[in-house]
């Protein structure tokens, strides 16, 4: 047997160090890894479909982790296995990060039925990591039935992280007023429900009211598909079991309406093309004839000898036939 | 009379110094403090025009002269040593001892196990029984730890936050039980939770009721101790945790006004505890900013009571604190160089005026101090009070040029801290926000820096080292004995009392606590009586509050600032991608404490320093059992685990952890270790599978240099 064939019969019976190994594989930037990466997300098999995915994103300091935590224990009481991906900046200088989500989900961390893992963003934009679809694809086959994929609140990850998931939780901050009315439009139309956080006992009128009148925008932008807004505090707890049910809600009217299963398969789609195109990116720079080819030809664009377009696919044309060659 | 005016003494003094330097600017004998205070060669008269109320005398508004109007002259300043080891026998005896050679008041360190609310026969706690202080289980451990001392005439502080109400209990039992009545009690709670949720990290419970209990506490003493003081504000572990003066300050002040409101809004009048809230500061190497630090403490203090509360009684105003001499500037290398530290730090804060003193022992960078180094420690206090004259006169520092625009400064450099504590609606709501912790970090990530570039000297340790290192005699603690001896003690007592009474007092207690009505205090009294334990007392409020788990932040990008272009760092980011290129990920390291010991003030700094290099960190919750921190480092796939250890339990743990990871099939996972370790622990820690050692003070590129080797090594092996 192969050691990926080995690796994945490992993950699939439950092996925790076997899914934290699978995911370094996966999330490896060696091109050697690479292969072996592939022969084992072929060797896991199909892609779940019972499994539900959550996206959770949010402005920094929203309290994101605290309720992934209280929402993960109340599903683990339900009988789920819970796994979090948390996705943590990589600095654009050092390249490095520091991963703090253990901190922040304590109760989670210490449960036998849940994984948590931290991955650096590695300087990809949207503020999720490269490997997110394909670790969500490992962490479903390990038997972890919902999975939350939890990115850094910057603008972009709201979107990016709406084509891996099947529901996208934006948590605001309650009695941060300005911020609500101001919110980006992108952030808002990705967003499939809406849960303002700390509404701890005296925030608790406050945070009803922003609701109310981001209920009432809602309503007007959004038309018939009005996400759910809710009001909990992650930190007593007061309303996280509601949106647990309310998240459990929407994937089950999403399966019956058919809009679970045909998300799922235009993010197929988007997977692919965005791997077809990091491979494209990789060619051109990993292989020398390619490099010094594509130099060339930006060369005579530049001057003004061709255009754009068509210096762009005659290189295409040249090139790809001698791909494997 | 019209004509040229005479030149002012800093007109004078410009133009001598430009001769001195051969025409140089004397600007640039300008010095940039940490705090941001540019400090001019020279004061002159002409800096003391802004500042008001110059001429007040000491004991008179705004109290910057002193508290009391004759200070030491008619009162030396209290020798109020830090100690507690293992036992309360072994520590009652040296109490008896320090009573006995000149040391006036008692304090009590407690161990981990018992700050953080837990009996020393529970599972987690197995490390930490009786290491960093003396373990407490029940009111008959306090009973001994006071034995043959009579309570009525001598003031206790104890140090204690997160288990305070069953500590309180138990002592105000132990003292009624040796037939002293309450009201003759004097000494001094910390009951400070503000700065554990914001630096020490010994706390038990969530913000909300833990301000709860702190009000709970200084209502009944209020009430029922009029000689006690129900709280000790303190900045000194925010110094410990990086603070500069003027955050130190700033932050302080700003949990007293937290406190005042909180016991406000029990129907308390403000002068009716004011007077029995009391400071506790560090004073550092910074001799100068110290003095100025503990004068405009109290200044600023007056102020600010006035200002919000117009309390009626001026004891209200006044600023009384306790100091010790900071533990974070005590080095491991060279040790004896720490007595020469310590002696001028305790007289920074005898000329700031403090109301008493604790002096740390030179061994305290390696272990807990042993017999001779508490000795010594004892007595730089003992020179000062007796041989250096220091008492005979009151505030020798006021009307200094200098020192009072010093103050001045600093004083208004906290006042801007504390403006930005009170804009994000207090101190409580500023911690949740998280703001203090990263303004302490970020300046603890600075002094790091600055010290392993060798910017701030440090004589010893970045330069003059010693050819090599004294041997010294270190106190050891054997966990095993007193864990075993604390065990068998809960068994008797529990076999012994009424389990019944017990029960009915546990159930009043949680009631109380579930209702938030009536005093939680009392009913911890009540329950002490009948016998109920530290641990058993504890969990029956955490039964209705929940223990909190706090979060782990720490900065980025500020160490690797003070490296920009430097050659040592360009090295090491450089092999950092190498070893990128290799693993086809960033080296990616768990950073955990491992026990009871909340102090992350290191673990932080080395996480930061190491992502700023290039590295993954994980951060790992504070608190964990080796079985915990296994895991993590499993599910993340770390190649190393680097354990930091402040306070003796690594000796049973990091074993502990070596041998769970190994159960994981994750034996290789390299583990490191960090922060005070004998250098006799060392053998057994290697024995066990530990990979790298590093003593406190080790420089960071150092530290990363060899964490690099250690990884390059099992990548080409591989």
């Amino acid at each position: 047997m192969t050691a990926a064939l080995k690796l994945a019969e490992a993950l699939r019976s439950g092996e925790r160090r076997a899914l934290a190994k699978a995911i370094t594989l996966v999330e490896s930037t060696r091109s050697e890894e690479r292969d072996l990466a592939e022969e084992l997300l072929a060797a896991i098999g199909a892609p779940s479909v019972r499994s539900f995915r959550v996206g959770v994103t949010g402005v920094p300091g929203a309290g994101k982790s605290t309720l992934i935590d209280a929402l993960g224990c109340h599903a683990l009481a339900a009988g789920s296995r819970v796994a979090v991906l948390a996705v943590d900046p990589s600095s654009r200088q050092s390249g490095g990060s520091v991963l703090g989500d253990k901190t922040r989900m304590t109760r989670l961390s210490a449960e036998p039925g849940a994984f948590i893992r931290p991955s650096p963003t590695l300087g990809v934009l949207g503020g999720t990591a490269r490997r997110t679809p394909e670790v969500i694809l490992l962490c479903e086959a390990a038997g972890y039935d919902l999975v939350f994929v939890e990115t850094v609140g910057v603008g972009q990850s709201e979107e990016h992280v709406a084509n891996m998931v099947d529901c996208v939780l934006l948590v605001q901050l309650s009695g941060a007023g300005d911020e609500v009315s101001s919110m980006k439009r992108g952030v808002l139309e990705a967003a499939d429900m809406i849960a303002f956080n700390k509404a701890d006992a005296d925030r608790a009128p406050a945070a009803n009211a922003e609701a109310a009148s981001l209920r009432a925008s809602l309503s007007i932008c959004r038309g018939a598909r009005v996400p759910p807004v809710l009001v909990l505090s992650a930190l007593t707890d007061a309303g996280v079991e509601q949106l647990l049910a309310a998240l459990n809600d929407y994937g089950a009217v999403a399966r019956q309406d058919g809009s679970f299963l045909l998300r799922r398969i235009a993010q197929r789609r988007a997977w692919f093309d965005s791997a077809l195109e990091e491979g494209l990116r990789e060619l051109f720079t990993r292989r020398p004839d390619f490099a010094l080819a594509r130099a060339a030809a930006a060369d005579s664009v530049a001057i003004g000898a061709s255009s754009a377009s068509s210096a762009a696919r005659r290189l295409l044309t040249e090139l790809l036939p001698t791909v494997r060659g | 009379m019209p004509g040229t005016p005479k030149p002012s003494t800093r007109e004078a003094f410009l133009a001598l110094a430009r001769a001195e330097l051969d025409g140089r600017d004397p600007d640039t004998l300008l010095t940039q403090t940490p705090e941001g205070i540019a400090l001019r060669a020279l004061y002159t008269a002409e800096d003391l025009h802004r500042i008001e109320h110059l001429a007040a005398s000491s004991g008179q508004y705004p109290f910057r002269r002193g508290p009391r109007a004759t200070m030491y002259t008619s009162r030396p300043w209290t020798i109020r040593q830090y100690a507690g080891f293992s036992t309360a026998e072994e520590s009652n005896a040296f109490y008896k001892r320090g009573l006995a050679a000149g040391q006036r008041g008692l304090s009590v360190a407690f161990d981990l196990a018992t700050h953080r609310g837990y009996d020393s026969d529970h599972p987690r706690v197995s490390g930490d029984v009786g290491k960093a202080g003396v373990a407490i289980d029940s009111v008959e451990d306090m009973k001994r730890l006071f034995d043959g001392i009579p309570l009525g005439s001598t003031s206790v502080s104890m140090t204690m936050n997160g288990a305070v109400l069953p500590i309180l209990a138990s002592y105000i039992v132990a003292a009624e039980e040796q037939g002293v009545p309450l009201a003759k009690l004097s000494g001094t709670i910390q009951n400070d939770i503000l700065k554990e949720l914001m630096v020490r990290n010994t706390y038990i419970y969530p913000p909300a009721p833990s301000m709860r209990i702190v009000a709970d506490i200084i209502e009944y003493a209020t009430h029922h101790m009029p000689r006690y003081n129900s709280i000790s504000i303190s900045g000194y572990h925010m110094q410990e945790a990086g603070a500069t003066l003027d955050l130190e300050l700033g932050f302080t002040l700003a949990d007293g006004l937290e406190y005042i409101r909180a016991a406000l809004s029990r129907g308390l009048g403000i002068d009716q505890f004011a007077p029995r809230l009391s400071f506790f500061f560090a004073t550092g190497m910074n001799f100068f900013m110290e003095i100025a630090k503990l004068r405009a403490a109290r200044a600023l203090w007056a102020e600010l009571v006035q200002e919000c509360f117009a309390p009626t009684d001026s004891r209200s105003l006044e600023l009384r604190t306790h100091c010790q001499t900071s533990g974070v500037s005590l080095t491991a290398q060279d040790p004896l160089n720490n007595i020469v530290r310590t002696t001028i730090e305790a007289l920074s804060a005898v000329l700031g005026g403090t109301q008493s003193l604790h002096t740390n022992a030179y061994d305290e960078a390696l272990a807990l101090p042993s017999e001779r180094s508490a000795r010594i420690a004892r007595n730089t206090q003992l020179i000062l009070q007796h041989e250096a004259g220091l008492t005979q006169v009151v505030d020798p520092w006021g009307g200094s040029y200098f020192m009072e625009a010093l103050t001045q400064e600093l004083s208004d450099r906290a006042r801007a801290v504390i403006a930005e504590v009170e804009a994000a609606g207090g101190m409580a709501r500023a911690i949740e926000q998280g703001l203090p912790k990263r303004r302490i970090e970020e300046a603890a990530a600075r002094r790091q820096a600055r010290v392993d570039r060798g910017l701030d000297v440090i004589v010893g340790v970045n330069a003059f080292q010693a050819p090599e290192e004294p041997a010294l005699e270190l106190r050891v603690v054997d966990g095993h004995a007193v864990l075993d001896a604390q065990r068998e003690r809960l068994r008797e007592l529990k076999e012994k009392r009424d389990g019944i009474a017990v029960e009915a007092t546990l159930s009043a207690l949680r009631e109380r606590a579930r209702s938030g009505l009536g005093n939680l205090l009392s009913a911890a009294v009540a329950a002490v009586r009948v016998r109920a334990t530290v641990g058993e007392i504890s969990a029956a409020l955490a039964d209705i509050f929940g223990r909190y788990e706090g979060q782990v932040h720490t900065v980025q990008g500020v160490y690797g600032s003070y490296y920009q272009g430097h050659a040592e760092w360009a090295a090491l980011r450089a092999r950092v991608v190498l070893l990128r290129e290799k693993l086809g990920r960033n080296p990616r390291i768990l950073m955990a404490k491992l026990g009871q010991d909340g102090h992350d003030r290191g673990a932080k700094v080395v996480a930061s320093a190491l992502a700023d290099l290039g590295f993954d960190v994980d951060l790992g919750p504070l608190f964990q059992t080796p079985a915990e921190v296994a895991r993590q480092a499993v599910d993340n796939d770390v190649h190393l685990v680097g354990i930091s250890t402040q306070a003796g339990a690594h000796t049973m743990l990091v074993p502990e952890l070596i041998q769970e990871l190994a159960k994981l099939g994750a034996a290789d996972v390299r583990v490191v270790c960090g922060g005070i370790i004998p250098s006799a622990d060392e053998p057994a820690l290697f024995a066990a599978g530990v990979s790298l050692v590093f003593g406190p003070a080790s420089k960071l590129p150092e530290v990363a240099a060899k964490l690099l080797a250690l990884l390059e090594h099992s990548s080409e092996a591989t």
